[in-house]
């Protein structure tokens, strides 16, 4: 259990820079998640910790120790992989104790430890099986023991659960966090699925298409208040409200054009923003906004609009609502009963109400 | 009407099927089961039948359990072996430099493997000789760097034999490696070196073992050949140095005695099936025959 350092790291491939001038912590024992787009260069940032690839410029510390130049093979930080590269011609065992037979361990011991990690991920009664007769979720979780038998400083996991379904991957998700927490093992993994990203995290990074770190923070943090419109746009789902921040008789306001002025709470970080009665950007997930067929008392922001489409979830409701010519957005409604008293249908006029606190404002 | 008609050409189809699955596949390979049996199978039995053929059935076979022809068998085993694993030892480098490594370049460099496949075979040995003359280009390099004083002596000699044979034989072992590495997974060598392993444990415990039915293949595809190669020792190894197929040439033609030609024929080829069958098991234990994926 050990902290990675990325210090100024710059990396090209191909002649492109993937990675300039990157500084990232990844703090020891910690559930750390790396989320960005495809392509961003998040999966390059691993092969540099891993050591499959070497930096151009600048330096990785594991703890204190300066590992930019150390071979592979020494590093004490070991990976599971997308596509896991389990070793096709040995079995699950001889899969698990690949790194024990290098080493001058007595078979006895390897064997009583490999079945203990077997064990841990609930592989015992397949130890003597071959590959290729076990099903995506078993093979990850080989993956998995494989790694961590050998007692890593880091875990690097590359989008370990891309290949695996829906049900399984939600599973193997608390599973990783189990393990983890029982471990203390520092994970760094790394992924393109918010939803992902949001259910394991201790901590997490927005990589944006550059290559470059836009937020880092718990995922509660992330998800509620993004520091920018690439943030709050990349996790989750928001609307986005091109508005002028300003103040009129005492309370902060946003001037947005043709649809009138909108009360919001500026936080002590952005009153630099109303002082310049910045042009902003107003971010409000769907969740956020409540809809309905009749006024309702105490919010503090409220829109008309007329439900142009309907998209059923199960356990929510989306509606999509035009309320100017060109701004459309997105409501969640919870389907909390099965004979909800107020129906909303196609082409309904509804207002949509929010509280001035749960938006946030984003520099443009 | 559209309907109807797609049911119409469904159920030719379906005829069609039933006659060519039937017939087909048995009028295509009894060709080539007549054409086998022609020029193999009944030549093959006229070897046979005819080694039984001399004074008494055995009388051919007599003279061959001397120490001379068994010498002879030997050496062509020894040659066979040294030229195929020469070949592995340069072609598994450039097979694997030839996957892993070149990118654009790939295509050029399997044709310019297979380019000599295209020029007749006298040509090579002239060009050889050239090279491997005393006054040819390789004595006169040699000399040139300091490396020999007086000229290169090495036509007419078993090396002269062991260098063309690598040479001839090089690409058919290239050609199964290159099978092999094309279907290995590079990631397996970043997770063994990964896992802690050295670069020689990942070639030992991952790569090799992965590549092993390749091996084989180009092992046999060389050695099989090799044992019974005539030409090659013929024109670089003079006359100094006997093997299996220049015994074989001497007996029928120069000696004018099938019977002793077939018998020693008989016994080479029986000894090269033994020997191989015992070599092809060997490498197969090599093989993770467990899980292996063909």
């Amino acid at each position: 259990m050990k902290s990675i350092h990325i210090k100024n790291v710059s990396k090209s491939l191909g002649g492109e820079a993937v990675l300039e001038k990157l500084n990232l912590v990844i703090p020891a024992g910690k559930f750390f998640v790396l989320l960005g787009p495809s392509g961003c260069g998040k999966t390059t940032l691993l092969r540099l910790i891993g050591g499959f690839e070497s930096v151009d410029d600048g330096e990785i510390l594991l703890g204190d120790q300066d590992i930019t130049t150390m071979p592979i093979n020494e590093r004490k930080i070991d990976t599971v992989f997308q596509n896991y590269a389990l070793f096709p011609h040995l079995s699950v065992f001889d899969n698990v104790a690949y790194s024990q037979h290098l080493k001058k361990i007595p078979q006895d011991v390897i064997a009583e430890k490999v079945m203990k990690i077997l064990a841990t991920v609930g592989l015992e009664r397949h130890a003597s099986k071959g590959i290729d007769q076990l099903s995506g979720g078993q093979q990850q979780r080989v993956a998995l023991a494989r790694a961590i038998i050998n007692e890593p400083e880091v875990l690097l996991l590359d989008e370990p659960l891309a290949a695996l379904d829906v049900k399984l991957r939600e599973k193997m998700l608390i599973e990783l966090i189990e393990l983890q927490e029982s471990l203390k093992t520092t994970f760094l993994y790394v992924t393109h699925d918010q939803f992902e990203a949001l259910t394991v995290a201790d901590q997490m990074a927005i990589m944006n298409y550059d290559g470059q770190i836009e937020q880092i923070g718990t995922p509660k943090e992330i998800y509620e208040f993004p520091k920018s419109a690439f943030v709050a746009q990349f996790v989750g789902t928001t609307n986005m409200i091109k508005g002028k921040l300003t103040e009129r008789e005492g309370a902060s306001v946003i001037d947005v054009a043709s649809l009138g002025s909108f009360f919001v709470d500026v936080p002590q970080d952005k009153k630099y923003l109303l002082a310049q009665h910045a042009d902003v950007l107003l971010s409000i997930r769907p969740e956020k906004i409540e809809i309905s067929k009749t006024p309702v008392e105490g919010f503090s922001n409220m829109l008309q609009g007329s439900v142009k489409s309907i998209v059923y979830y199960g356990r929510s409701t989306q509606y999509n609502v035009v309320v100017s010519s060109s701004l459309t957005l997105q409501v969640f409604e919870q389907n909390e009963e099965h004979f909800p008293q107020e129906v909303i249908d196609y082409d309904d006029i509804v207002y949509l109400y929010w509280q001035k606190e749960n938006v946030v404002i984003l520099e443009r | 009407m559209a309907k109807r008609k797609r049911r119409n050409i469904g159920a030719l189809i379906a005829v069609k099927n039933h006659w060519i699955q039937k017939y087909l596949p048995f009028t295509l390979g009894s060709l080539s089961l007549v054409w086998q049996a022609l020029f193999f199978y009944v030549p093959l039995l006229c070897v046979i039948v005819l080694s039984f053929t001399g004074d008494t059935p055995y009388a051919a076979f007599q003279g061959f359990f001397s120490a001379v022809y068994v010498r002879i068998i030997v050496r062509s085993l020894g040659m066979a072996f040294l030229t195929a694993s020469m070949c592995l030892m340069i072609g598994y480098p450039f097979a694997y430099f030839l996957v892993f490594h070149t990118h654009r370049l790939r295509n050029l460099l399997l044709f310019l493997v297979m380019l000599p496949f295209w020029t007749n075979f006298l040509l090579h040995i002239c060009a050889w000789f050239f090279v491997l003359d005393r006054q040819g280009l390789l004595s006169y390099l040699l000399q040139k760097l300091g490396i020999l004083s007086g000229p290169l002596m090495i036509l007419n000699t078993y090396w002269a034999i062991i260098i063309m044979m690598v040479y001839f034989y090089l690409p058919f072992m290239i050609l199964p490696l290159y099978t092999a590495l094309d279907r290995f997974d590079q990631r397996l060598l970043e997770a063994s070196l990964d896992l802690g392993a050295t670069w020689w444990q990942t070639v030992t415990r991952v790569l090799l073992p992965l590549t092993m039915p390749g091996i084989r293949v180009g092992f046999l595809l060389v050695c099989i050949p090799a044992f019974g190669e005539f030409a090659i020792p013929e024109f670089m190894g003079g006359d100094r140095t006997m093997f299996v197929g220049s015994v074989i040439k001497h007996l029928i033609l120069g000696a004018e005695s099938e019977v002793a030609g077939s018998a020693f024929t008989l016994i080479s080829s029986l000894v090269l099936v033994i020997v191989i069958g015992m070599l092809y098991l060997i490498i197969g234990r090599l093989v993770p025959s467990r899980y292996e994926k063909e």
